[in-house]
């Protein structure tokens, strides 16, 4: 670990000051994430900024049934109105690491997490995502983890959020703040596949700070997430799902894939099975079967395209008999 | 159960202290002018340092000294193996043998300033081309010679297997494969040392205090008289603590070089890749049988990892040398060396794998013959030791097969595979047999009888979690006739006499029977010093006309007539009043094995499927049980350990450096309480007097032994898939 300067604004605007004026400054949240990467020499930031004094941690219902969930609300929110609207959300949430560490993460901290890939975390591996230019050890290693989707030759590895998938399928925006003032990113663009720049994981500029996610109004959703073991196990493969059904026959489906790409992965060819369809099972096994489309399997990893068509299938299923 | 201690389910003595956090481990010592150490890994797995530079570290605040090959140590000698893993010292030369090797040691006046420091040492490599995996290195699989660690036959044949294997009208074969585990304990490794003078005092994280000295003294060519070894007490080990390591030696080094106390907490990545490991294996089994289910012989083929720097094989094949009645058998252990750590005794050494391959080639039998698992074995029950032909000092197997299906309800299981199912769930069942050789060590005790009629116990061994505090001051409480309250006990010292290790399950029995030869003493000093005295009550009576209960001596005829230890004791001026016991094991006429049963059930979900081991249940015969309730905890955790090493404890390396890829807890899973159904422990609980003065055998072990087996012999049973490879991840079963 290298030593830092730590400062704890009182403001976004002087945390958004405060990150503009030290290019090897970052916000830290909860710290779950980004104090393991420090103490492993992952990261050296010559300056954190804390930003648990902001005021973002609050949970403001809209007039129109919307929800704004400051990015310093913790993984741990709980929030009976929140459950009922967002179910897939909530369940996303619960499902993920421990209730320590969801006690102390935050929202933002969770979209921002680094992926769980062993070479990126080791420093004696080569990475393109921590030194860009090194190289992928992934790309022969061991390829149990890695991408079924958009991966490139750069860089095979997956996102680990659970929040994220629920918050593609519900639609969510994300609210950041910086010197040239506030802009919304829809979630879908917030995450970017590697391509030849692994290093760059979000639309989020380096002196941009989130201050919430915004949540429409959203259909009846539901989270499934498989792993390993039975809690405290990032996902194999999760999948979050929301669709409306109105006299019989699906209206709207998202579809989002965890555990599978460098970002939540949008399922369009799924969603396109069911709307105009009967919520049965025939049509909810066609949508499993297109969830797997353009999937690109690679050594150590197949396992997972037959996993992601079970997984779809039982989130479907399971939504549709909630 | 005795009501003055053996068998009583007695709450441990340390459990309010270990719940509060009063209770005091390795890390937390504190010595005046102590400073801190954090060590240097290598980065890479093979190859040599062609240079290390150690400025920065040395100027970086707060350090007071950085040490490497470059300072070329002086060990007087390697010490023997067992029980320093290595034939090569710390810091000996610039070659590089496995990722995360030490190559250097940073001392600083905080463990901050010293972790920062050793970040600042940069090596150059000259890399060389790992042996990565066991995958990698099984073409110059060897077999090793006698030695070192080479302390069992490679290598068995009995009677004529080919010829048996040709006439045998059933045969199964199959290869199987454990994955590279790791003990994983919460408690890292630690080392705190001290020299005065020529004395060298060492705080270490040791399941050997006794057994470790002598091998610091020789690394450093003291005297043992001028070393000693504390270890309070240790929160985990499962074998990671059973061999001394190099940090051991490079604090003390570095103390000695300083002159000030030095205290390294190792990381916990170091914990993976510096103080051993289980080494992944691979076993080629083949069974011939009679049709009636006689095993007519076993050939068992064993290959496992070991570092570049130790031979260490793996005893899998003795599962099959010595479980059950069979006229023919071949073993051949091989090694296979891959650059990474040093393998070690972990959990069940050598029976753990070797346990999951015979017991799951053995389910494979029953089911070409069609033939029930738990008569299958039944039918090849050994009644005397199957290779000495020596006779068992105590065996209750039968009774293990028959309690447990009784219990069980196994008479349920549907031996056509596939066909139990409950929604989207599979049912299977699958048992196995658990057998372990009991080892004996010599151990010492005293016991101290005060006038205030309290009760000392001292002995050097030490209480790794398994409940030893409690069942060695339960051992002396009955041996003296006292209420187990009024004794206390001090271990993990060489000031005190020599205890036994605690591991290798030996701690119960032979310990304890020094424990309780001492009380004895104790016991029958106090009443020749009553008979014998004219202000006693008892004077004049023969010594086996008195007896003790509740720490009041007395006439067996009148219970009326009598006085307590305290008031004996203070009336004569004795305190303390001393017994000494000395436990050395005698060659014995008997062969002693602990044994038990495993039953399981496991659910599957057939489209999503993660084997959930949702009951099981254990019969474990381990001559009397000292106390039922640590018993019970050890059994517990020892399968759900199993469980782990079943399902999902992998330590998965990179397939092209070897080096360990999750050398995290985050990343190296061991089952989460969501993951664990229920499990029921019974005890035959009848002492084995053959085997011991007290008559109790090792629980530690034989709890875990097979559980692997049963795991997968259920998930054959509800799924007809055959999974010869551990752990039985999803993806193996999808
Ligand atoms: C053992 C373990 C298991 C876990 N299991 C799971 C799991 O199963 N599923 C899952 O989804 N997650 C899991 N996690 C990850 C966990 O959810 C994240 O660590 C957590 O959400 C991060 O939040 P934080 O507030 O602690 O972020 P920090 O660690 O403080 O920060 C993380 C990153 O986000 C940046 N950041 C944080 N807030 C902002 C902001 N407002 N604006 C701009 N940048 C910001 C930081 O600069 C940093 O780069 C696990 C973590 C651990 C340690």
């Amino acid at each position: 670990m290298r030593p830092f300067h730590y400062s704890r604004p009182g403001s976004v605007g002087e945390a958004v000051r405060a990150l503009g004026a030290d290019p090897g400054a970052e916000v830290i949240a909860g710290g779950t994430d980004l104090v393991t990467l420090l103490r492993d020499g992952v990261r050296a930031p010559s300056q954190l900024v804390d930003v648990n004094r902001l005021g973002l941690d609050r949970l403001s219902w809209q007039p129109n049934g919307s929800v704004h969930i400051g990015a310093m609300c913790r993984n741990a929110v709980d929030d009976s109105r929140l459950r009922r609207a967002y179910p897939g959300l909530v369940q996303a949430l619960r499902s993920g690491a421990s209730p320590q560490i969801r006690n102390r993460a935050s929202f933002g901290g969770n979209l921002l997490q680094r992926t769980r890939c062993a070479y990126f975390r080791l420093p004696e591996f080569d990475c393109n995502k921590r030194n860009p230019g090194s190289g992928c050890a992934a790309l022969n290693g061991d390829g149990a983890q890695t991408a079924l989707f958009g991966a490139s030759p750069s860089c095979v590895a997956v996102h680990p959020s659970d929040c994220a998938v629920a918050l593609v399928a519900l639609n969510a925006v994300v609210h950041v703040e910086g010197p040239a003032g506030a802009r919304r990113i829809p979630i879908e663009e917030f995450h970017v596949l590697p391509g030849e720049t692994p290093q760059r994981e979000t639309a989020l500029r380096r002196d941009e700070l989130v201050v919430a996610i915004e949540l429409p109004p959203a259909p009846p959703s539901h989270y499934l997430k498989f792993r390993d073991r039975t809690s405290f196990a990032f996902a194999l493969v999760s999948a979050a799902v929301a669709v409306e059904v109105s006299g019989g026959t699906v209206r709207s489906a998202r579809i989002a894939l965890g555990g599978v790409a460098a970002k939540p992965w949008r399922c369009l060819a799924a969603e396109r099975e069911l709307v105009g369809k009967p919520f049965t099972a025939p049509s909810i096994a066609k949508a499993g079967d297109a969830a797997t489309e353009g999937a690109k399997p690679r050594p150590g990893n197949e396992y997972k395209v037959e996993l992601v068509r079970r997984v779809v299938r039982r989130a479907l299923t399971e939504l549709g008999n909630a | 159960m005795s009501e003055q201690g053996i068998g009583a389910a007695l709450t441990r003595v340390e459990a309010r202290d270990k719940v509060t956090g009063a209770a005091r481990y390795t890390a937390d010592v504190v010595l005046p002018g102590m400073a801190y150490a954090a060590l240097v890994s290598s980065q890479v797995s093979a190859g040599r340092l062609r240079s290390l530079d150690v400025s920065a570290a040395k100027a970086a605040p707060g350090v007071l000294g950085v040490f490497s090959h470059l300072d070329r140590p002086t060990w007087h000698r390697v010490p023997a193996i067992p029980y320093f893993g290595e034939t090569r010292m710390p810091f000996s030369d610039d070659r590089i043998h496995h990722a995360g090797q030490h190559i250097a040691i940073v001392v600083a006046s905080t463990r901050q300033q010293a972790a920062h420091a050793a970040a600042l040492v940069k090596a150059e490599y000259e890399a060389g081309k790992p042996v990565p995996t066991l995958e990698k290195a099984l073409p110059s699989a060897y077999v090793a010679a006698q030695g070192n660690y080479v302390n069992f036959p490679q290598e068995t044949v009995r009677g004529t297997p080919e010829e048996a294997l040709a006439g045998s009208p059933v045969r199964v074969k199959a290869e199987y494969r454990t994955a590279l585990i790791s003990h994983a304990p919460i408690e890292p490794s630690v080392t705190t040392a001290t020299w005065e003078g020529d004395e060298l005092t060492l705080y270490d994280t040791s399941q050997a205090v006794v057994v470790h000295r002598g091998l610091v003294a020789t690394a450093f060519g003291l005297p043992e008289d001028k070393v000693r070894l504390v270890c309070p007490l240790i929160g985990g080990a499962f074998g990671a603590k059973t061999h001394v390591w190099g940090h051991t030696l490079l604090v003390a080094l570095a103390a000695r070089r300083l002159g000030r106390p030095v205290q390294v907490v190792i990381t916990r990545k170091q914990m993976f890749t510096t103080t051993g490991h289980q080494p992944p294996t691979v076993q080629r089994i083949e069974i011939g049988a009679e049709r009636d289910g006689r095993l007519r012989v076993i050939t068992h083929d064993s290959t496992n990892s070991t570092s570049f720097v130790a031979e260490r094989p793996e005893n899998t094949v003795l599962s099959s040398v010595a479980t059950y009645a069979v006229p023919n058998l071949r073993t051949r252990v091989r090694l296979a060396r891959m650059n990474f750590g040093t393998p070690t005794a972990m959990r069940t050494p050598g029976d753990g794998p070797g346990s999951f391959a015979l017991e799951c080639a053995l389910d494979e039998l029953a089911h070409e013959l069609g033939a029930d698992p738990v008569e299958l074995r039944r039918r090849n029950h050994a009644d005397v030791h199957p290779q000495s032909g020596k006779p068992w000092s105590g065996k209750n197997l039968l009774e293990c097969y028959r309690i447990g299906a009784e219990r069980f309800g196994w008479h349920r299981r549907d031996r056509r595979p596939g066909t139990r199912r409950e929604g989207n769930d599979l049912i299977g069942y699958g048992m196995a047999t658990a057998r372990r050789v009991e080892h004996h060590r010599a151990a010492e005790s005293t016991v101290d009888i005060r006038t205030d009629g309290g009760v000392v116990v001292r002995t050097a061994t030490q209480d790794i979690g398994g409940g030893t505090l409690t069942t060695m001051i339960q051992v002396a409480a009955d041996a003296l006739g006292v209420a187990p309250d009024k004794v206390t006990i001090t271990v993990g010292d060489t000031d005190l006499p020599p205890g036994a290790p605690t591991f290798g399950s030996i701690t119960s029995g032979s310990n304890g029977s020094a424990v309780r030869l001492a009380a004895q003493d104790a016991r029958g000093a106090a009443i020749r010093l009553a008979v014998g005295d004219k202000g006693s009550p008892l004077h004049g009576l023969a010594e086996d006309a008195v007896d003790v209960r509740d720490g009041r001596l007395f006439a067996k005829a009148d219970p009326r007539r009598g006085e307590t230890y305290a008031v004996l004791l203070t009336r004569n001026r004795v305190n303390p009043l001393r017994g000494n016991g000395k436990y050395s094991p005698a060659e014995s006429q008997y062969e002693t094995s602990t044994f038990g049963a495993h039953f399981t059930e496991v659910r599957i979900d057939r489209d999503l499927p993660r084997v959930r081991v949702v009951r099981h249940l254990a019969v474990i015969d381990c001559g009397i049980v000292l106390n039922t309730k640590t018993a019970r905890n050890q059994a517990q955790g020892g399968i759900i350990g199993s469980i782990g090493v079943a399902l999902m404890e992998e330590l998965r390396q990179d397939p092209v450096s070897g080096r360990a890829l999750a050398p995290a807890l985050t990343d190296y899973h061991v089952p989460v309480n969501a993951d664990i159904g229920q499990i029921d422990v019974h005890f035959v609980n009848k002492p084995d007097h053959n085997s011991n003065p007290l008559g109790a055998k090792g629980l530690g072990e034989i709890c875990s032994i097979g559980v692997s087996a049963a795991v997968a012999n259920a998930v054959f049973n509800a799924t007809g898939r055959r999974i010869r490879d551990l752990p039985i991840t999803p993806r193996r079963l999808l």
